[in-house]
This record gives structure tokens, C-alpha cells and sequence, in this order.
């Protein structure tokens, strides 16, 4: 005789099995996307436990987030388990770099899937700057990455870029972006030195160094074992958390 | 009617005759590479007589260069044993088929060998000798095989002729009457090309794995393109997009006068669903933003990256992003990790040293004092091929940040390769 819904409520332990069985077959709230879902309600998170309860579960779908903070606050590290939860999952990442500052060998200690990571990295050179229209076309390119749908995320990493190169973008370009991916299941994340810009639904994660841990008094052996770092989040009330960051396991 | 074309020499290619053939009707069955059978039935218009079908058949193959004869007759049975048998034209009336057979070979009819052997010992020697022998003694002795012997001697058909399939073509042409410049226009000329090649293909059940695109120009030349994207595709619009991404890449030198697109086929991509498992990307939508990114990818600075199985620091390689289907990772997901922010390539800077420990350092865009630091930490490498050998230091600097540098021993030089972040 075949089971019914009404069957199943009249029996409470049938149900609790069936939900048990479909949580076992990864059916639950953090599962990977599954074929027509609407996914745009459920956030990409970061896989971190402080960070995602700052950001209520996650980067949110088809807005402009922004992580910055000063050099050795965390920022990188972030991005690459946010790569790495993501494409650990399954999904595609983007990562547009016209600095060209993406190491594939932290983000593979990271746990970064690289075969399901597009990296788009700028042209080389000497100069610390970037190449004129090198930001034009790197934003050109996220565009292009967020309006096909394809990635999970998609990470335009502008720290190191000065103030000066930034404003030579048209001011409309973030608003843009915004345009761009809030019509996708895509998170679109600015990495920068200081606040760039974010969506209105989007989230704003600011950085702050807290301090270094080493593994012995100055000496030879010694070991960079980590650093700290704190994480504040909000748009109006701030919330923060700190957060550790592992150097040498 | 039924004719029968045979060459007793050895043809230019397999499908010399069924070439022939096909310029009379597309009823063609090949029997073997030197043999073929035409179903003749409703050419009497352009061929009154049998003569005259004979004869232009006979034509036909010789204006390619093929010595052949040729026999009609009403059977197919008798036309494959008589095409093979006498040379030139050979036509059968209705009703004659056995008399015309009786005088041949035994050995033209095919038989296996085993019974053919039987048949000789028995001492026949003709296909007539075979038609004589009484049908009742023929089933007593071959059962059911013995009456369709003797109806196979007589030239009776059995079975239905099975026409052999007409290799599909996949290319389409467009003459222009004006030439067109600029891509704008030439998007609506494609779409004219493409749409009913990718119907073709989609009515037998293919799919392009390439698009060859060949302009002809104003000038007279010919600017050739071939697209092969990272999955078959059987959408116009996909292929329309992406030929005009690769013609902005590369646009003719002058206007276009005539466009040929020819597909590759290949068999439609078949792909079991999971309901548990992650979507994979529509192929063709990937392929359509990686064209659309082939400024980045065309100068090898896009891509799939790849750790290369070395202890040389930064040793990578970018190749094609073509991810497969999903395998989520299993376990839960990593700590955090501090990563280093790379320098491309290191940047050369000036350090100074107290007690063997670096104490200051200056580079473009590194500057300050060391307030900590952790090292040296030797590697080296390659010594059979390009050597290396380094000390590595973490330093953390003044104003807070953390920078790995190194000394580079063969060069003797300090380097600041990257931010730790």
C-alpha cells in the first residue's frame, strides 16, 4: 500500500525516519544547490563559525559585498576558505586578480579546489601599479562572470590598489556590478584596503590586526605559528568577533 | 524494375559506385565494394526503354572513369547474379529471369561453401542444373533451405532491398548580393546559417563539437575560422555568439562576400541527472564567458591554475578551465589560514642585518623597521637543471604588516616575495 502524507503524519516516527534519511542524503540547509532551486534566499558561507554568524549565515546571493582591512589583517585568508568551502562543495569561484597577487599554493593549503576555481589574473610587471585600464578590464571581467550565472562567487581582489588608480574607474562602476549580479544566484565580494563599496543588501567586513603568535622566543626555529584578527560586520549596529588565523600548523 | 552496376576491376574509392548510383535514385542498397543494386522503379519517364536506362547508367559510370557492366532485370535476386556474370548490358524481360540464369556457374550464386561442395559432388555445375532438380527432393533432403534454393536459382526474391543511407551533410553557404562590413550586420546573416545547419543536425540527432567558418571576401580570399568549444552544442545562438566574439578577436580584412559554415557532427551529449549531487554548468553557457573572457585567456592569463609537483616556490601552471562534473570534498571545511599575497615577481629589496637577523628593510612599497621575525629556513632545488637556493624569513614590520622575504644565495640579493595576509 503506498505511503501518504497523511499516513506519515499519523505517524510521527515514519516521518522523523524519512527526514532522517533525507538529512543522510545531505538534503539539509547547507547541502550543495540542488538542480531549479531558488537559491538566491540561502547565503554562500564561509564555513567559519564567527564569521558566519556575523554575516547571518553567509555572503548573501546577488548583491556586492566588501571584505577590507590593512595588510596582514586576515582579509586573504578569509577569501580562500570562502573559496575553499565553496568549491569544496561542488560549486564554481571566480577570483579576478589584476594585481596578480593570487598564490595557488596557499590557496591549496587553504583546502581551495582548484580545479573549480577560474582565476583571471593581470598582465606582469615591474611596476607595482597596475596597467592603465588594467581595473577597467578586470571589472569588465566580473561582470561578464556575474551576469552568467555559472559561479558560486565571484572575488574582485583590489587590495594593494591606491586610492588614486581606484578613482580613475567611473563612479558608476560598483553601481553597475550591483546591477549586474542582483538578478543572479551569484555573490559578488571587494576585497580592498579600506571600504570601497556594497550593495544595499549587502554586507561590509571590516579587518583589524590584533596581533602575531610565534612559536618561540626570537631566536633561531623560530615559527610564525599565526595571527589575530578582528572581524566587524553590520551596516548601523557593529558586531565583531576574533577570529585566529593559522601560519604553520 | 531493379538494375545491378558492377566493376570487375578495383575502384578509386568505396563509394565510386554508390556515387553513380545516387545520380539515379536514392534507393541504393552496396552489395560489397564493387557491386551495388538501384530500385529503377518510376524512371520510365526519363528513360523510356530499359535500353536506354542501361545505357546511361553504363554512361554515367564511365564519365568517372569506372569500367563497369551493368544488368536490368525485374528481380533483385536475378540482377546481382547477371551484373556480375556478363559484361556490358544485360536486360531480362518480366518472366525470364531463369532462363536467363540457367547457363551461369553454379559458383555465381554465393553459396556456402560446404553446400556448394554437396552441389558439385551431386555433379551440378550450372544455376540451370540446380533449377531442374525436383523441389520434393530438394526439402527432403535440405529441409526448408532446399524450396528457397531452388526459388534463388530460379531468381526469385526474398527480403526487401535496404537502401543504404545518404551520408548527411552539415554545411550551408550564403551568397551575399552585397557585401557586408562590420560585424552588426553579419550577426543576422549568421543566424541565417546557423539556424537551419544546428536544425540539421538536432533533426539526426547531433551536435556540433566544432563550427569551421570560412568568409569568402571581396578580395578573394578566404578568412577561415574554426571555433571548438569545451562542449558540443546544438544551439544557434550559443554558435552565433560565439563566432562574433571570435571574429572581434579576429576580424576579416575586408567585407564579406559569401559565408560558409560547416559542423563537425557528434553524437547529443547524454547526461544522467542526479538529484543529490550538485548541477554541473550548462556547457554552453561556459563556453560563451570563456570566449566572451578571451582577451584573459588568449595571453595565458586565465584559467584553470595547477600546483606543479615541485618544492620550487610558486611553481604553478594555468591551463583551460574546463571543470568536470561536481565531487563534493568530503569532511567539514578548513581553518583559517594565513596565505601569502604573492609579488610577480619578487621585489628586490635592501635589508639590513643585526646579529645575522634582518633589522630593516626597504623595497618599492615595503618599508620599516623589524619588530619580529622567524627564520632562516633553507630550501634549494633543481640543481640538475635551473638551481635555486634560498633563506626564508618572516618579518613583521612596523606599521604592523607581515612580509616573507628571502635570500637569494646564488644571487646573493634580498627579495620581499610577498605579503602574508
Amino acid at each position: 500500500m503506498a505511503t501518504t502524507l497523511s499516513s506519515l503524519q499519523a505517524r510521527p516516527a515514519t516521518k522523523a525516519a524519512l527526514e532522517a534519511l533525507l538529512r543522510e542524503k545531505k538534503l539539509q540547509a547547507e547541502a550543495p544547490p540542488l538542480r531549479g532551486e531558488d537559491r538566491r534566499h540561502r547565503r554562500v558561507p564561509t564555513g567559519q563559525g564567527e564569521i558566519d554568524g556575523l554575516l547571518a549565515g553567509g555572503f548573501p546571493r546577488g548583491h556586492l559585498s566588501e571584505v577590507h582591512g590593512p595588510v596582514s589583517s586576515g582579509r586573504t585568508g578569509l577569501v580562500l576558505a570562502l573559496l575553499a568551502r565553496t568549491t569544496r562543495t561542488g560549486s564554481l569561484a571566480a577570483l579576478v586578480d589584476p594585481l596578480d597577487r593570487f598564490d595557488p599554493a596557499s590557496a591549496g593549503a587553504a583546502g581551495v579546489a582548484l580545479a573549480r576555481l577560474l582565476w583571471l589574473r593581470g598582465p606582469r610587471g615591474e611596476s607595482e601599479a597596475p596597467r592603465p585600464k588594467a581595473l577597467a578590464e578586470a571589472t569588465a571581467a566580473v561582470a561578464t562572470l556575474a551576469g552568467s550565472g555559472l559561479f558560486e562567487i565571484v572575488v574582485l581582489d583590489l587590495a594593494g590598489v591606491s586610492d588614486r588608480e581606484r578613482r580613475r574607474l567611473p563612479a558608476t562602476t560598483w553601481v553597475r556590478l550591483q546591477r549586474t549580479v542582483e538578478e543572479t544566484e551569484t555573490a559578488l565580494l571587494l576585497v580592498a584596503d579600506r571600504h570601497v563599496a556594497f550593495g544595499p543588501g549587502g554586507v561590509s567586513l571590516v579587518f583589524t590586526r590584533t596581533g602575531l603568535r610565534w612559536s618561540a622566543p626570537p631566536g633561531p626555529g623560530r615559527l610564525l605559528t599565526g595571527l589575530g584578527a578582528r572581524v566587524s560586520a553590520g551596516r548601523h549596529v557593529l558586531r565583531s568577533a576574533e577570529v585566529a588565523f593559522a601560519a604553520f600548523a | 524494375m531493379y538494375g545491378g552496376l558492377h566493376s570487375p576491376r578495383t575502384l578509386p574509392s568505396e563509394d565510386a559506385l554508390l556515387l553513380v548510383a545516387r545520380g539515379f535514385t536514392p534507393r541504393v542498397e552496396a552489395r560489397g565494394p564493387t557491386l551495388v543494386l538501384l530500385d529503377l522503379h518510376g524512371l520510365g519517364r526519363a528513360w523510356p526503354t530499359p535500353q536506354e536506362l542501361g545505357r546511361a547508367l553504363l554512361d554515367a559510370a564511365a564519365s568517372r572513369a569506372l569500367e563497369t557492366q551493368a544488368a536490368l532485370a525485374f528481380t533483385r535476386t536475378a540482377v546481382l547474379v547477371l551484373a556480375r556474370a556478363r559484361p556490358g548490358l544485360t536486360i531480362v524481360p518480366a518472366g525470364g529471369e531463369a532462363e536467363a540464369l540457367a547457363p551461369l556457374p553454379l559458383a555465381l550464386l554465393d553459396l556456402a561453401p560446404e553446400r556448394e561442395e554437396l552441389l558439385l559432388r551431386w555433379g551440378l555445375r550450372t544455376i540451370g542444373d540446380l533449377q531442374r532438380l525436383p523441389p520434393d527432393g530438394l526439402a527432403a533432403r535440405f529441409g526448408p533451405e532446399g524450396p528457397r534454393l531452388r526459388r534463388f536459382a530460379r531468381g526469385e526474391d526474398e527480403g526487401v532491398l535496404v537502401p543504404a543511407p545518404v551520408p548527411a551533410s552539415f554545411e550551408m553557404t550564403l551568397e551575399l548580393d552585397w557585401p557586408v562590413e562590420g560585424l552588426e550586420p553579419l550577426a543576422f546573416l549568421l543566424g541565417r546559417v546557423l539556424e537551419p545547419l544546428c536544425a540539421r543536425l538536432i533533426r539526426r540527432g547531433r551536435r556540433a563539437a566544432s563550427l569551421g567558418l570560412d568568409l569568402g571576401l571581396v578580395d578573394g580570399s578566404t578568412h577561415r575560422r574554426t571555433l571548438r568549444p569545451a562542449a558540443p552544442s546544438g544551439e544557434p545562438r550559443t554558435w552565433r555568439t560565439l563566432v562574433l566574439l571570435d571574429l572581434e578577436a579576429h576580424p576579416p580584412q575586408d567585407a564579406i562576400q559569401r559565408i560558409t559554415a560547416r559542423a563537425e557532427p557528434t553524437p547529443a551529449r547524454e547526461v544522467q541527472f542526479s538529484l543529490l549531487d550538485p548541477a554541473m554548468p550548462s556547457p554552453e553557457r561556459l563556453a560563451e564567458t570563456m570566449a566572451r573572457l578571451h582577451g584573459w585567456t588568449a595571453e595565458g592569463r586565465g584559467g584553470e591554475v595547477r600546483l606543479l609537483d615541485t618544492h620550487r616556490p610558486g611553481a604553478f601552471a594555468v591551463g583551460t578551465f574546463s571543470p568536470g562534473p561536481a565531487t563534493p570534498a568530503p569532511g567539514g571545511s578548513p581553518p583559517l589560514r594565513v596565505a601569502l599575497r604573492a609579488y610577480r615577481p619578487p621585489r628586490l629589496a635592501r635589508v639590513v642585518l643585526e646579529e645575522g637577523a634582518p633589522a630593516f628593510v626597504a623595497a618599492p612599497g615595503v618599508r620599516g623597521a623589524v619588530t619580529a621575525c622567524a627564520g632562516p629556513w633553507r630550501s634549494s632545488g633543481d640543481w640538475w637543471d635551473a638551481v635555486w637556493s634560498r633563506e626564508e624569513w618572516d618579518v613583521a614590520l612596523a606599521d604592523g604588516g607581515l612580509f616573507r622575504l628571502f635570500f637569494d644565495r646564488l644571487r646573493e640579493a634580498w627579495f620581499v616575495e610577498g605579503e602574508l595576509d
